[in-house]
């Protein structure tokens, strides 16, 4: 389905994604965006899966996407109900603030 | 279809910078939403229908529904633009340029990657051959003619019911643990967000102003 010549575009658009979402992750601090940016690259992975899948003519690509889909939501669900938690005991959103683990 | 590919690609990698560089919550979860949204259609041109029909429910349904209601709940500030010079910074953007090269490498090694010898090798354990290089015989020369667009011998069947039959055959098992993935991840979600009974949620002025009614009416 993938010609030849469209698969390296697609794959380094999958590693340019993936490496904006590190960057993002490692920039930005509010929790948030550090959550959109991992959502991000969860998304680039299934990028260059589902370009596998294309390229190799087989759907097992398309399968591991669509586990990747459901930890991504499944990560969202617990990362959004710990930073309602963290905002309810009255701590600023910033991630260069809940730094108590590191003591 | 190559030049619609490409328009996807790139209109995905600049709504991708819209998610990293604004300044506002908000505006990185729309950009975000568009990011997802794009990639869905790319999903779609490249021949994975459930995928496309998947992402869309579940990312622009669910997902990004559920951190647009967060940042309506939490109202989080504009950030600051992050500091230059910034130890921090620095090390994440050689943290970044280094995972960057070894990607790209990886990538740019992959191209040459032989298809000729795997696609025979992997046979579903019910019955039907993935991929059709076996067949065309002429995989030596040019292991790649057989991926010209009309012809997908995946699709043959429709694309639901091949990723259906993988996915109830073959990875069953990990399908019946991302259940149980999901049950945790609501169970924790709910204990997390529980109302909490130390400290005083009330508002000891609002009592009294409801008091001082409640003897006014009497009155």
């Amino acid at each position: 389905m993938l010609s030849q010549a469209m698969f390296p575009w697609l794959l380094l658009t999958a590693a340019f994604l993936f490496t904006l979402g590190a960057l993002g992750v490692l920039i930005r601090r509010n929790p948030l965006v550090v959550f959109m940016c991992i959502e991000l690259m969860l998304n680039a992975v299934n990028l260059a899966l589902v370009g596998y899948s294309s390229y190799l003519n087989s759907e097992e690509g398309q399968v591991f996407a669509f586990m990747v889909i459901v930890v991504a939501a499944a990560e969202v669900v617990v990362g959004l109900g710990l930073l309602t938690r963290v905002f309810s005991i009255g701590r600023e959103l910033d991630v260069d603030d809940l730094d108590e683990m590191k003591q | 279809m190559n030049v619609l590919l490409v328009i996807l690609l790139i209109l995905t990698a600049i709504s991708a910078l819209g998610v990293v560089f604004s300044a506002q919550t908000i505006y990185s979860a729309l950009s975000l939403v568009l990011t997802v949204g794009l990639l869905a259609v790319v999903f779609l041109v490249l021949n994975a229908q459930f995928l496309f029909v998947v992402q869309l429910i579940v990312y622009a349904g669910a997902v990004m529904v559920l951190f647009v209601f967060i940042i309506a709940l939490l109202d989080p500030a504009a950030e600051d633009r992050p500091r230059l010079l910034d130890l921090r910074l620095i090390l994440g953007v050689l943290a970044v340029a280094a995972l960057c090269t070894a990607v790209f490498i990886a990538a740019r090694n992959n191209v040459t990657y032989d298809t000729s010898c795997t696609n025979q090798a992997v046979t579903c354990m019910h019955g039907y051959t993935v991929g059709s290089l076996a067949a065309t015989g002429d995989s030596t020369a040019d292991p790649f003619h057989t991926f010209g667009f009309p012809q997908n011998a995946v699709n043959q069947a429709g694309n639901v019911q091949t990723v259906a039959n993988q996915l109830f055959h073959t990875y069953v098992l990990p399908f019946e643990i991302t259940s149980l993935l999901l049950l945790v991840a609501a169970v924790g979600a709910v204990y997390l967000t529980r109302r909490v009974a130390v400290g005083p949620r009330r508002d000891p002025q609002a009592e009294q102003r409801w008091k001082d009614e409640l003897v006014e009416g009497a009155e």
